[in-house]
């Protein structure tokens, strides 16, 4: 019984109600693992998973979600009995452990961050350094810039009535004047913590050494700067990218101190933007006019616009096992004066061999940069001011001031028409979404709450409740599961999966009375 | 068919879990069709609820207007929101229906069965009588080649052009025609974009956003922002000339209110945040 025990504290699993519900309702008997014996109520079948990675995140991800809280459990025994004797290979349980927690986060009542700022928090981003994003800087609407540690606090305060205490985290240092006006996002270098990037409406953009907290270089940009983006897998240029009130994309070089050149298309200015996760020379922005661009920076001009009236019908089987007429034969939309290309020229980007494409034929262009200032085709019918792409570079996630998140296909760059339920994203700021590296779940700032959706079918999973204000910006933290979040009330606040009854009740045992999970009321 | 008539005589609004129970049960029937017949589906769920739709819309005294759908009233009785939008998007392929962007409010769009459409728009084009007969053969251009082909909600002004020369010479003035009669408009997001509407609509769209802000009130001045729905059927909304199942509809779709089970019955409830 001890690696079961171990495992439920690990696990993180059912509040106390859960818990208490089930051992009222069910007895013990159910509690105890039972070998290949699931519950009569629900049908095995939800739990077929096959061992392929990319089946498993979907089949196992989108069943454990559906599911109630009892079948979660159920699985988790089954899979350390099927760990214990091998079925189950320790990859597998470890995506179904790391999905679970993610999607059962609560307000953490075991970490909390002092925050310093005295204005609405613009940006979080934890360090993406390999195998350690432990660094959490953050930058506010009065020109301050923070880091905290998030793995080790500086003290804990300990409240007399729950012998649980908080941990605090205060800042390993708060620079007090970085900019004069407010800063909209702030940057790590992608490759250490040595270097950060601030970008500021006060039209500048400073590089920062963490170590000195000096300005080792900045940039003056023509107009207040909406969104900066550095890529993270470039390994042949080091090219931040600006999104400003002005029109032109600026690409700003770190090796060099001077902008490299600017890529020109949006009608209006720029509100986010993004460099593709695939490949380091493709750029996505996202503009004020309501258009997504895919620049590729070695050429001039747009290669891709994403239409939000062109969609993957006809084109591609949909995401989810559902019937659908996909294969409708008048896929042939009137030949307009866009120049969409549905075979985007992406270097390096190897296609997936079980999703078939239908080619277009190309439409006649003398040169694809000029072409496209005239295409008006516009992704949202607002600003678009959130853009995320996945880790594995095939989605491209975008929320616009219409209140609407779109899923798009990159490489066909198509619309997948997945609709996430009813949401209202506040129109003056670019936010921040956040989605889980498995591709599950993505987290969407909602006014004064932050909703959960699952990826692939829009549903909503989850509201997290806890601002006072609207929420700008959020970001989940791979390694431990947790969501940070800031919004306009000067918070941040942790969202970490929620703790199993059983430390509660153990704790509680200790101080004698309390049944443990192993014995009932009645058992002798 | 069987559940219009049900509908009709119904008079009142299945709560959303019967309105969800007569599309899957006929979609049980309509899936074992679509999963022998697999190219060929012409039954879902989307296709019934507009359907059902279609036959509740409220007959209007003043106005004539044939029934059109709002997309979040299709989000209210359909569950799956993605695959309304994805049958919604074959359904404009296969030129069943027509979508429509309104003005009114961020995302709102309209859904109307084409046979419909064209009925209105020859109502519209017989009630407008064109100061120079030889503009008026661009209405027969318009639908002949424009309606046909183009699926979309919008239209760019260069290819509404080539559209339109398939039928003859077009100048300016055809375009100024189609717009006077009320087929193509203009909206603020885009001056060179035209977007098709509905002719004639234009007081029940004003009757739509006037009837939600106070339908929202309505339920905003009571004690707990709540109310049963059976007594929120009863009442009748000064301002708008659509009944008050339609504005129910349509604001459970687009998320302002919701539904809770209760031990008297549905209520709605005003959704926060």
């Amino acid at each position: 019984m001890g690696l079961r025990k171990q495992v439920m504290i690990v696990l993180a699993r059912a509040s106390c109600n859960e818990l208490g519900r089930l051992l009222k309702n069910q007895g013990r008997s159910d509690m105890r693992p039972r070998e290949g014996q699931a519950r009569p109520a629900q049908p095995n079948k939800h739990f077929v998973w096959s061992r392929v990675g990319f089946v498993f995140r979907l089949v196992c991800s989108s069943r454990l979600r559906r599911g109630g809280r009892e079948e979660l459990y159920m699985w988790t025994w089954k899979a350390l009995n099927q760990r214990e004797d091998g079925s189950l290979r320790p990859s597998a349980f470890r995506r179904g452990v790391v999905s679970s927690r993610a999607s059962s986060l609560q307000l953490s009542n075991a970490k909390e961050f002092i925050s310093l700022h005295r204005g609405a928090i613009n940006s979080l981003e934890i360090d993406s350094t390999e195998g350690e994003g432990r660094y959490l800087l953050s930058a506010a609407s009065d020109g301050t810039v923070a880091v905290f540690d998030t793995h080790r606090p500086t003290s804990s305060s300990s409240s007399s009535s729950s012998s649980t205490s908080i941990a605090q985290h205060h800042p390993l240092f708060h620079l007090p004047r970085a900019h004069k006006f407010a800063i909209s996002r702030a940057l790590w270098y992608p490759i250490d913590t040595g270097l950060f990037i601030t970008a500021s409406f006060d039209h500048y953009v400073k590089l920062w050494d963490t170590n000195s907290t000096q300005v080792v270089l900045d940039y003056k940009l023509p107009a207040k700067v909406y969104g900066i983006a550095m890529s993270s897998i470039a390994t042949s240029h080091s090219l931040i990218a600006t999104a400003t009130a002005d029109v032109q994309v600026r690409l700003c070089d770190l090796a060099s101190g001077a902008f490299a050149h600017t890529l020109s298309g949006h009608r209006d200015g720029v509100m986010s933007l993004e460099w593709s996760s695939s490949t380091e020379f493709v750029l996505i922005t996202g503009g004020c006019d309501g258009a997504i661009r895919f620049w590729d920076i070695r050429r001039p001009g747009t290669f891709l616009l994403l239409d939000q009236s062109l969609s993957q019908l006809g084109t591609r089987p949909s995401l989810l096992p559902t019937p659908t007429p996909s294969n409708n034969e008048s896929t042939s939309l009137p030949a307009s004066s866009k120049s969409s290309s549905s075979t985007p020229i992406l270097p390096a980007q190897k296609r997936r061999s079980h999703k078939k494409i239908q080619l277009k034929p190309p439409t006649q262009s003398s040169h694809p940069g000029m072409a496209s200032s005239q295409n008006r085709a516009t992704a949202h019918y607002g600003a678009v001011n959130g853009l995320r792409a996945t880790a594995d570079g095939f989605y491209l996630l975008s929320s616009g001031s219409d209140s609407r998140l779109r899923l798009w296909d990159i490489e066909s760059g198509r619309n997948t028409l997945v609709n996430y339920e009813a949401m209202s994203i506040q129109t003056s700021k670019p936010i921040q979404l956040a989605v889980t590296p498995d591709s599950s779940l993505v987290f969407v700032p909602c006014m004064a709450s932050l909703k959960a959706y699952d990826l692939w079918s829009g549903t909503t999973i989850n509201t997290y409740r806890g601002h006072y204000e609207s929420v700008n910006c959020c970001f989940f933290n791979a390694q431990d599961q947790e969501l940070y979040t800031g919004s306009n009330d000067r918070q941040i606040l942790v969202w970490s999966p929620s703790i199993p009854a059983a430390t509660q009740i153990e704790e509680a045992d200790s101080k004698g009375g309390i049944t443990s999970i192993d014995q009932d009321n009645w058992s002798d | 068919m069987a559940e219009s008539s049900q509908s009709k005589s119904g008079g009142k609004k299945r709560p959303r879990s019967e309105s969800e129970g007569d599309p899957d049960a006929d979609a049980d029937a309509a899936s074992l069709q679509s999963i022998q017949l697999e190219n060929d589906l012409n039954f879902t769920d989307t296709a019934i609820a507009l359907q059902m739709m279609k036959a509740q819309f409220p007959k209007l005294d003043k106005v004539v207007v044939r029934p059109f759908i709002l997309r979040s009233q299709l989000y209210s009785s359909v569950k799956d929101r993605t695959q309304v939008d994805r049958d919604l998007e074959s359904l404009k392929k296969e030129a069943v229906v027509r979508v429509f962007k309104l003005n009114t409010g961020k995302d709102d769009h309209a859904i109307m069965f084409m046979d419909d459409y064209l009925a209105q728009m020859e109502n519209a084009v017989k009630r407008y009588d064109a100061k120079d007969k030889q503009l008026s053969d661009v209405f027969d251009w318009f639908k002949q080649y424009v309606i046909k082909s183009k699926t979309d909600v919008s239209i760019s002004h260069p290819e509404l052009c080539s559209l339109l020369s398939n039928g003859g010479d077009v100048t300016e003035k055809h375009v100024t025609l189609l717009i006077n009669a009320g087929l193509l408009t203009r909206q603020l997001i885009d001056q060179n974009l035209y977007w098709f509407v509905i002719p004639n609509i234009g007081s029940i769209l004003k009757g739509l956003s006037q009837g939600r802000k106070e339908l929202l009130s309505l339920i905003n001045r009571t004690k707990y922002k709540e109310m049963v729905l059976a007594n929120l059927e009863k009442k009748r909304l000064r301002l708008s000339p659509l009944d008050i199942r339609f504005h129910i509809r349509d604001l459970i779709g687009s998320g302002l209110l919701k539904t809770v089970q209760s031990p008297i019955g549905l209520l709605i409830r005003l959704s926060r945040d």
